[in-house]
């Protein structure tokens, strides 16, 4: 699916010189299921955006699905990002002013879909996660886990091959928290491939393989045994 | 202690948000700024003539001559010998005088004057109150000799040396006196109708060659003033016209046996205080005001003042979110919420101030060109209660604007602002300021169609087709002065013999200049009681070749085909012969003459001396020339006859060709050296023409300048408003920009929330412009088109549509490029 080769992320400052990510080489294979933990300011969400093409590196390669796509331009990035690429986030991101459908519909809007067509696969996806009877509701009246799922719903509905998740249950209760997990490990199993940051080691351990980062590098990586 | 820490606060406030203080600020100070000259303007137009002593006394009186078949004239003037009659039948009536102002010669010590002198009756000091300087003005107007100058005269005419006892000569053409000067006025307030440089006593028997002065029932030449005996009533005299008409007036030759002079003719009277605004009809010595347009003005500044309180309020409210964290902390400590309202109050008043402040500066630095564009001396007097409406302004907008703001501002409730994620700011207040940006749009592009349109008519005025060429020719006047009419042929001769000269011509009237003669003309098969009224215009040879008029039949009076002007002294002598006359089209249909081509040859009738003598001469036809814009296009054109005058004329044109500068100065040499007693004076036609529409211009300009203004305060809020909104939609955004969203659909989707309410402001304010822009139009004679407003509120819809995206472009893009990490990463 995805291959960073020597990749490199630096920040400059006026006088200081941060480096975000060293020398990170790290392939992900369709249909795998990645955690990435480690502290804080290890780089992890820096990854995760150049993974998710939100950022691009300093040095170094990346190549998605055979292309590198290191030098790509921002609106380059976009149209790769908008094809395969959905996003989950710690705080749910959804846009307060639109409903829970709307909301949904919004990863279809920028692509080339009838709104016919866009209409029945928010329904679809809606019913697939089960929050099919809040459609028409605003953000601000569900739960945190509802909300959740709607961006859970938002991050597939446009058939995206790769989820990518910034601490997903970071804001929800354990309840909550796992019955997203569930939701992504069902996606994988449908599929698509899945990277997901994360502190709660109980979480990571949905994911097949774990990748631990510190200060930049890639410190371990761990397979988990299917069982 | 709580007030300074309430400045303190509002100060720090100011400065942290600069931006946003910056537009606040600025926007007051130019809706203010704008507030303040139209109220300037609007106050010295509703001063008028207000400041007499006797100002709920006065009136002056109106006539109204109705002829059947003719449009009403309207004359703000009254026949010399009305004051007679008024005095002997209205008891009721104090005082009573004329005013007629004459543009004499004036000689003193052989250097030669020409200023307006008016003739009044003696009890004209009764009625206006002027200050004598020196001298005695309770005895100067009861010698027939005696002149009162103003001080503006007295030293333009003797400098420093004391004027009293001085010698003056005028020559009034009827006749030359010398008078003394008797006293010494200060000059007339500019804020009224009855501004007089010089005043002398009206002396009836010295005017008897030109009766038609004073002693005419059927002409109008000067004004005239009564006052009211203290507790009458106005009514008892406006009332009584008909039988005062009726009892004093002579008889008219038209209406048949059973017709009253009071069907024809109607008069009335009008306080003094109203003239200015309010009197309509020819024959005003100054120039009047309108109350449409102080309405209207009066309006704009209390739009523009609105919109500025909008902005305030929409700004205000939109920086509540930020600001719910001070107000819940103050909450917190104890403030109560009467607290936080008169903190938040004191904060706009003091914005409000701060704006005042810059408002009067740009105030300072405009009036010179408002004055130069209005004619006027308007000033802010900081020494007089001045500088209270100027704080009250201030303070009414502060708590206008300030009022919603505080209400939102601490109404917060500390649990809930204190909470993170979740919005301070209400739907309702969102929607709220939606509204008020659709309101300021919809008010100024219902503005910017207004001006769009009172330009167009000017242009449309200005460019008229007048019937007349008026480029290249220079009109000489001050003709009819009896020194100048005895050397009228030979200035005539000697112009026409310069190189540059087309064609050389003369005439009693300048065009544009407003000429209500009129006489009784019918044809061989009319009785006299069946003839009309018809304008009648006394032209020289060469007239319509001068000024370029096609004749649509026939020929113009010409030296060489020996055509004849009728005398009236020869019809009293009883000798008869038949003169030549030219009409207007509209006079052939108006005497049923048939076409142009017919009617050459034909004879007809025209009165001709005082209505008492009962003189008619015969003319004979000779030529038909169009319909022709001589007077101002406010007029409809009237049926009109061009009679051959070869002795007299008041203005001489001649076109030429080349430099006008360089065939004015032979001809100001040829004057000086012919008619040295009196000043060149000349006009170019295009500009007299021009002037007709100079306060129109002025006015124009000022509606223009006002509407930019206007829309140049709506534009400021419009930016605060979506910078602010794209600061608040970050966060939307940038999840717009990771589900794939492009910089050119996030600037779409801003500019389109932008142009919503700028669309829905134009579905409002295009049926309000439409409608009262046709309005407007209606008082137009000759107007253009209605689907010229439908032109012009689209031009508005598409220029108000493109100031919006300019304005909240920049900020869309900024927002649009920014990287959406920032966005989604932290609360």
């Amino acid at each position: 699916m995805l291959k960073l080769q020597d990749l490199t992320k630096a920040y400059r400052t006026d006088e200081v010189e941060t480096v975000a990510l060293n020398n990170v080489n790290i392939e992900i294979e369709t249909g795998e299921f990645v955690a990435i933990m480690g502290p804080s300011g290890c780089g992890k969400s820096t990854l995760l955006n150049i993974i998710g093409m939100l950022d691009t590196p300093s040095s170094g390669h990346y190549f998605f699905k055979d292309e590198d796509v290191a030098g790509y331009s921002e609106s380059q990035l976009g149209v790769i990002r908008k094809q395969h690429i959905g996003f989950i986030f710690q705080s749910f991101n959804l846009i307060d002013e639109l409903t829970v459908a709307e909301n949904i519909e919004l990863a279809l809007l920028y692509h080339d879909i009838p709104a016919a067509e866009r209409k029945e696969r928010v329904a679809a996806v809606m019913d697939k996660v089960g929050i099919a009877h809040r459609a028409k509701h605003m953000p601000s009246q569900l739960s945190g886990g509802q909300q959740q799922r709607v961006a859970v719903a938002r991050a597939v509905v446009g058939n995206q091959s790769m989820i990518l998740a910034d601490e997903p249950t970071g804001n929800l209760d354990t309840a909550h928290g796992q019955e997203v997990m569930e939701m992504l490990q069902k996606l994988n199993e449908e599929g698509t491939t899945i990277v997901m940051v994360t502190h709660s080691p109980s979480h990571a351990d949905y994911a097949r393989r774990t990748i631990n980062l510190l200060d930049g590098h890639v410190v371990t990586e761990s397979m988990r045994s299917k069982i | 202690m709580l007030l300074n820490n309430y400045l303190i606060s509002a100060w720090r406030n100011i400065f942290k948000h600069k931006l946003f203080s910056a537009i606040n600020i600025f926007g007051l100070a130019i809706g203010l700024a704008a507030c303040i000259l139209i109220a300037l303007f609007v106050r010295d137009e509703l001063s008028y003539d207000k400041f007499w002593s006797k100002a709920d006394q006065i009136y002056r009186t109106h006539i109204t001559f109705s002829v059947p078949g003719r449009d009403p004239m309207d004359m703000v003037m009254t026949p010399g010998p009305v004051i007679h009659a008024l005095l002997k039948d209205f008891p009721q009536v104090e005082h009573a005088s004329r005013l007629a102002s004459q543009e004499p010669t004036i000689i003193i010590n052989n250097h030669y004057f020409v200023d307006d002198i008016s003739l009044v009756d003696e009890d004209f000091i009764n009625i206006f109150d002027l200050e004598a300087v020196e001298g005695d003005l309770n005895t100067a107007l009861k010698s027939l000799n005696n002149i009162v100058l103003t001080e503006k005269l007295a030293k333009k005419y003797f400098g420093s040396n004391n004027a009293i006892g001085k010698i003056i000569t005028i020559d009034f053409d009827s006749y030359k006196r010398d008078y003394k000067v008797a006293a010494v006025i200060k000059d007339m307030a500019k804020n009224s109708q009855v501004i007089t440089d010089a005043l002398v006593a009206i002396d009836e028997p010295a005017w008897k060659e030109k009766d038609w002065m004073f002693d005419a029932w059927f002409s109008v030449n000067s004004h005239m003033f009564f006052t009211l005996k203290k507790g009458a009533d106005i009514k008892s005299i406006n009332n009584s016209w008909s039988e005062f008409i009726d009892r004093n007036f002579p008889k008219l030759p038209f209406g048949g046996t059973g017709a009253k002079t009071s069907d024809f003719v109607h008069m009335t009277s009008m306080s003094i205080k109203d003239l200015h605004l309010k009197a309509k009809g020819d024959g005003e010595y100054h120039e009047i005001g309108d109350m449409n347009t102080v309405i209207i003005f009066s309006t704009v500044a209390f739009l523009i003042l609105i919109i500025a309180a909008i902005n305030f309020m929409n700004l205000s409210t939109a920086r509540a979110s930020s600001r719910a964290k001070e107000v819940s902390l103050r909450k917190v400590l104890g403030a109560s919420r009467k607290d936080l309202i008169i903190q938040f109050l004191g904060e706009s008043i003091l914005i409000t101030a701060i704006g005042m402040i810059m408002a009067i500066v740009f105030v300072e630095f405009a009036l010179p060109i408002y004055n130069e564009i209005l004619g006027k001396t308007l000033r802010i007097n900081y020494a007089s209660a001045d500088l209270i409406y100027v704080a009250a302004l201030a303070i009414f907008v502060g708590l206008l604007g300030g009022s919603y703001p505080a209400f939102i501002l601490s109404h917060f409730r500390p649990s809930e602002t204190l909470k993170a994620n979740k919005s301070a700011e209400s739907d309702a207040s969102i929607k709220l300021r939606s509204i008020l940006v659709i309101v300021q749009f919809a008010v100024s592009i219902t503005l910017f169609v207004s001006t769009a349109v009172v330009y167009g008519q000017m242009l449309y005025a200005k460019n008229m087709n007048l019937g007349y060429d008026k480029e290249n020719i220079l009109a000489v006047k001050e003709v009819y002065r009896d020194v100048v009419l005895k050397k009228l042929p030979l200035l005539v001769d000697e112009i026409r013999r310069m190189p540059n000269a087309i064609s050389v011509t003369w005439s009693n009237f300048m065009p544009e200049s407003g000429n209500n003669n009129n006489t009784l003309v019918r044809t061989e098969k009319q009785a006299l009681e069946d003839a009309s009224l018809i304008g009648s215009r006394e032209i020289g040879f060469d007239y319509f070749k001068t000024y370029k008029v096609p004749l649509i039949s026939g020929r113009e009076y010409s030296i060489e085909r020996g055509d004849r002007e009728v005398l009236t002294d020869d019809l009293r002598k009883g000798l008869n012969y038949t003169g030549s006359i030219i009409v207007n089209e509209s006079a052939l249909r108006r005497l049923g003459l048939g076409t142009a081509d017919n009617a050459i040859g034909k004879l007809v009738f025209i009165s001709k001396g005082n209505p008492s003598e009962n003189l008619e001469a015969t003319y004979e036809i000779i030529g038909v020339v169009p319909d022709i814009h001589f007077d101002s296009l406010k007029s409809t054109i009237r049926p009109e006859i061009y009679d051959l005058s070869v002795n007299y004329g008041s203005v001489i044109s001649a076109r030429f060709s080349g430099s006008p500068v360089a065939f004015t100065e032979q001809v100001r040499k040829l004057w000086e050296q012919e008619i040295p007693s009196i000043p060149f004076n000349y006009d170019f036609i295009s500009a007299a023409v021009a002037k007709q529409y100079n306060a129109e211009q002025g006015q124009a300009a000022m509606f223009a300048a006002f509407s930019c203004l206007a829309i140049l305060v709506a534009c400021l809020g419009l930016y605060g408003l979506a910078s602010y909104t794209a600061e608040r939609r970050t966060k939307e955004i940038g999840i717009r920009k990771v589900m794939g969203a492009s910089v050119f659909d996030v600037v779409k989707l801003l500019i389109w929330q932008f142009s919503k309410p700028v669309l829905i402001a134009n579905l409002i304010a295009w049926p309000i412009s439409y409608f009262t822009m046709t309005l407007w139009l209606e008082s137009f004679v000759y107007r253009i088109e209605d689907f010229f407003i439908l032109g012009f509120c689209l031009l508005a819809a598409f220029t108000a549509l493109i100031i919006a995206w300019s304005t909240v472009a920049g900020n869309s893009m900024r927002v649009a490029r920014a990287n959406p990490i920032k966005a989604l990463r932290y609360e």
